[in-house]
């Protein structure tokens, strides 16, 4: 066990892809993979990049990892892509090796598809981070495409969450508006040498003054990733956010509570699923007569299907 | 020695200069609507760039699919999978290859060629058996 | 109207066998999704249209041909894509051509050449394996030694930024040809199908190639007048999936794209689009393969007139090269191959081509050995002089159902330009993916026609047999010696230039690509005059104006 360990703590590659495959398919390593790792936590910057198709945000994504591998730091990229709903099959499109990283040693790209993890995309997602920073990797980006439900789950993993958008996509700031809004640290306008750049990025610090604002202001960025422009202030932005969160809760302990509150929704889920039928109708005469309150149908169910597990 | 309830993954690419894709296109969708997991690449990937990425993604079967000559480059795939510990890894070829190369390709320990014309009946079973006997071969951690 | 009884129709009563006799059949549709009835007959089309749907040749609608005369006065030209190995074989293989009179060539280079690279940055086991290798203007005066420019046509499979055409203006410098003089076609210059279906020729970015291509054009256009700077090839498309209307209707909107781009630029469309050409696949699918280029004709005439505004005939021509398509090719039984073939080139000649490239049966199996190019060639020859397709011009116009068909085509090819123009034109659809999406999905269809047997193919999915093993003799790699010896002396041909002048001519490339005002093509003439090659061209402006990886959908 601990000869595998000294191996993803030492960056081996291999290891750290076997790790992250056993903690993705829940094989019966996962467990103990899981349990070896989390006191080795917490080296990692981890940061969610999401926003709709066509801002451009694997183009980002390219330059953001040139600009770290620049400054000496190891990278590793969490994409993530639908599944087919029918079929459970899926394409993963690769999109960031094609930017040219394939073959450096410094970053490494996992390809996540959205459906079939046992509890849940965000949760498999937090374990393959946990295996990265594990492994040493400076920074984690986990990357997902869109603003749906689960894609909003996965970016909240992350301590730090980058919100792309290009110029222009005006239905786009609507999707922004009702999806992502509220978990964004970091706005990017991406093609910024579009025409309407000003004036998306002005819909954005329109919208942002309606919000409430802690110790961190959030900034709206502009950039060009297909030249390079913007860049560095964006790795700055992101590391000065990190380094904020940090102090204020460090990152792996943020993971673990929102893993220990998945989990036990999970348990509770599966331990009501296993009590008996006669058990839940009991608790329906109840409530259907009047003489219990739902919540408290609830509580005393839950109780008894704990106590029995 | 494992269990997984992961469908089979598997790496479409193409390695060389060709650059049609059509065939390896609507074979990563049939793969995919019988429920594997495809990584997709575009064309053009060196054969250094096709082993990272198995490795980082874990795969059981590689599809190399190839129009031109590209599959004379197969035997160096082959030789790096083995030198970087993937000999695991099954292997198919699909495109135009001559019969005089395809038993070349199998001697270095490819699955299977497929040929224009190959049923997805034929290839989505044979891909998926491949893909589960790897799963049975493959160390754990 | 005829007097006799038998010569009375009875409508209903034909319904009536005709159910009877078809009873359970399904409906049956072409390829590009329009019903195909049974019967066709003057509900479907009178002569009363003669006029606004045919005209005469070579005016008017131009739907029966470019022409007035047709084959009768230029029989189509026949280009066979032809090169393995070295320059030397080229030169060897293209004399033995002009020999048997041959007035055209074509040069198919290796896909090294395609990719943008010079022959020293790839590995050495794929040189020459599907093309020749040509990287410098020395080694194109070696293929091309003996041959008198002048008198050939060439067409040259030559992607953005036109190495190999700068390369063959440095030749004809060298050996006193005037530029004027030099006749062909620049193949593969529409870089839009590139991007979307066949990525081998993709060199630069999409905005990158949009440049080079006009300074292209333009400098042709004063420089190199017979040259065709243009062709627009919907072949791509179609071997991706399109079905034969999509990519007929993806063509014609690039072409828009092409014009419209030469019209911002200040270029004189009146006077470059004469120069415009086309290159489609032709499918085994017969009648709607004819109707396709029917209706394309008359569209681009339309198009020619209407939208871009140039009322002059010779402007309207819908000039176009086709090859039979390798798709519908078999590796089982392959010797049907040669059928198949056939059927196609006839579809290619009765819609009218201008220039043919026919398949070799063994293309499913590997490069084509001799006696199969000799077959494809022989194929040509037997349509033109013992079945005498030349003969009569359109003779299938006025076909109530080739008329029907033409026009259900026209329409269908008009709802996909209109897609197009909704997304903003073929520059837009193709950047952000909606010809590629489309492309996919009708492979995807077909590829279900075919795994259900709806659609059968004689030896894949009905009629096969028990094959022996191909004994063929194949066909010969070229041989490691040489090609290494060819290395070798690439590798003393660059050693022996002045760096500093090679730098100097990059370093005007590089200026060209940031200063609109200089034609860039130009400059890639110089730098080959001067002793870059073409990966050191290429590679340059790869660097400065971008390399546009394919949009990868599955």
């Amino acid at each position: 066990m601990s000869d595998w360990l000294e191996r993803l703590r030492a960056g081996d590659r291999a290891t750290l892809a076997r790790a992250i495959t056993a903690v993705e398919n829940e094989t019966p390593e996962a467990r103990a993979v899981l349990k070896a790792i989390f006191p080795h936590l917490g080296k990692a910057l981890v940061v969610g990049i999401t926003g709709p198709p066509g801002a451009g945000k694997s183009t980002l994504i390219n330059a953001y990892i040139e600009t770290l591998r620049a400054r000496g730091q190891t990278v590793g990229v969490v994409a993530v892509d639908p599944s087919s709903p029918i079929t459970g099959g899926a394409i993963l499109g690769d999109r960031i090796r094609m930017g040219g990283h394939s073959g450096d040693p410094g970053v490494f790209v996992r390809s996540l598809a959205s459906r079939g993890h046992l509890g849940g995309l965000s949760r498999t997602a937090a374990h393959v981070i946990d295996v990265m920073d594990a492994s040493g990797r400076d920074v984690v980006i986990v990357e997902t495409v869109g603003a749906g439900q689960s894609e909003v789950e996965v970016a909240e993993i992350a301590p730090t969450k980058v919100v792309v958008a290009a110029p222009g996509l005006g239905d786009d700031i609507q999707a922004i508006k009702a999806g992502i809004l509220e978990i964004a640290d970091i706005f990017v306008v991406n093609k910024a040498d579009l025409p309407l750049a000003d004036r998306t990025a002005g819909q954005l610090l329109d919208m942002l003054r309606l919000k409430d604002h802690g110790e961190w202001r959030i900034p709206v960025l502009k950039t060009v990733a297909l030249k390079n422009e913007g860049i560095e202030a964006l790795a700055d932005a992101i590391a000065q956010h990190a380094k904020l969160a940090e102090t204020s809760r460090p990152a792996p302990r943020a993971r673990a509570a929102k893993l220990i509150a998945a989990q036990a929704a999970d348990l509770a889920r599966r331990s009501i699923q296993a009590l008996e039928e006669k058990v839940i109708d009991d608790y329906c005469d109840q409530v259907l007569s009047g003489a219990l309150e739902l919540e408290e149908a609830a509580q005393r169910a839950l109780a008894k299907a704990i106590a029995r597990s | 020695m494992t269990t997984d309830l992961r469908p089979p993954k598997v790496l479409m690419t193409k390695i060389g200069l060709d650059g049609h894709d059509r065939g390896g296109r609507v074979v990563a969708t049939y793969l995919r609507d019988a429920g594997m997991e495809v990584v997709f690449t575009g064309p053009w990937k060196s054969i250094p760039e096709v082993i990272a990425t198995a490795q980082e993604e874990d795969v059981d079967v590689i599809g190399i699919s190839s129009l031109a000559s590209d599959h004379l480059l197969v035997p160096k795939l082959m030789a790096a999978l083995r030198e970087n510990g993937l000999d695991h890894v099954g292997v198919v070829v699909g495109g135009i290859v001559p019969d005089r190369d395809e038993r070349d390709l199998l001697a270095v320990g490819v699955a299977r060629v497929f040929h224009p014309g190959a049923s997805l009946d034929e290839i989505v079973p044979f891909v998926d058996r491949l893909a589960k006997n790897v799963r049975q071969r493959r160390q754990g951690l | 109207m005829s007097k006799t009884v038998s010569a009375n129709s009875d409508r209903a009563e034909w319904q009536r066998e005709f159910d009877a006799q078809t009873e359970g059949q399904r409906p049956r549709t072409n390829r590009s999704g329009i019903p195909i009835k049974p019967l066709y007959g003057p509900e479907d089309w009178t002569s009363d249209r003669h006029e606004a749907d045919l005209g005469l040749p070579g005016q008017g609608p131009m739907t029966r041909g470019i022409y007035a005369s047709m084959y009768r006065g230029r029989p189509w030209s026949q280009r066979q894509l032809v090169g393995l190995g070295t320059a030397f074989d080229y030169n060897d293989r293209q004399r033995r051509m002009a020999g048997a009179g041959a007035s055209a060539l074509s040069l198919c280079p290796c896909n090294s050449v395609y990719r943008g690279y010079d022959m020293d940055e790839v590995d050495p086991l794929l040189l020459g394996t599907c093309g020749v290798v040509i990287n410098t203007a020395e080694q194109m005066s070696t293929a091309l030694d003996g041959i008198a420019l002048e008198r050939i046509s060439i067409g040259l499979n030559d992607p953005t930024p036109f190495t190999l055409f700068a390369f063959v203006l440095a030749h004809a410098k060298k050996t006193g040809t005037p530029w004027d003089q030099i006749s062909g076609t620049s193949n593969q210059s529409d870089y839009l199908s590139h991007f979307v279906a066949n990525h081998m020729f993709l060199r630069l970015s999409l905005e990158g190639s949009r440049r080079v291509l006009v300074d292209h054009i333009d400098w042709c256009a004063k420089h190199a007048p017979k040259w065709n700077a243009l062709s627009v090839v919907g072949q791509h498309m179609q071997q991706a999936g399109a079905t034969p209307a999509q990519a007929m209707g993806f063509t014609l909107a690039s072409g828009i794209q092409y014009a419209e781009d030469c019209r911002a630029r200040g270029l004189d469309l009146a006077a470059v689009l004469p120069r415009f050409t086309f290159f489609f696949d032709i499918s085994i699918s017969v009648f709607e393969e004819i109707a396709k280029f029917r209706a394309g004709r008359r569209l681009w005439a339309k198009i020619v007139r209407e939208r871009l505004g140039i009322n002059d005939p010779r402007a309207a021509r819908f000039k176009f090269h086709a090859q039979t398509s390798g798709v519908d090719l078999t590796r089982q039984q392959p010797l049907n191959n040669i059928v198949r073939v056939a059927v196609q080139a006839m579809a290619g000649v009765l819609g009218g081509l201008q220039s043919m490239h026919t398949d070799a049966y063994d293309e499913v199996l590997s490069s084509p050995v001799e006696e199969a190019a000799r077959i494809a060639v022989a194929t040509q020859n037997i349509l033109r002089e013992e079945a005498h397709l030349d003969e009569v011009v359109d003779p299938l116009g006025g076909s109530y159902y080739v008329e029907a068909l033409t026009n259900q085509m026209e329409a269908e090819i008009e709802k996909t330009l209109a897609q197009v123009d909704r997304a903003g034109g073929m520059f837009e659809a193709v950047k952000g993916g909606l010809v590629q999406r489309l492309c996919g999905e009708s492979a995807l269809a077909w590829q279900a026609e075919v795994e259900s047997g709806r659609q059968k193919v004689v030896g894949v999915n009905g009629w096969q047999i028990d094959e022996p093993p191909d004994v063929r003799k194949p066909q010969e790699r070229p041989d490691p010696a040489t090609i290494d010896r060819y290395l070798k002396e690439f590798a003393a041909f660059k050693a022996a230039r002045a760096p500093a002048t090679i730098a100097k001519a990059l370093d005007e490339l590089s200026r060209a690509a940031e200063d609109d005002r200089i034609n860039l093509f130009g400059k890639v003439v110089e730098a080959a005059m001067i002793g870059c090659t073409h990966g050191e061209i290429t590679g340059r402006l790869r660097r400065d104006l971008g390399f546009g990886n394919p949009l990868v959908m599955a």
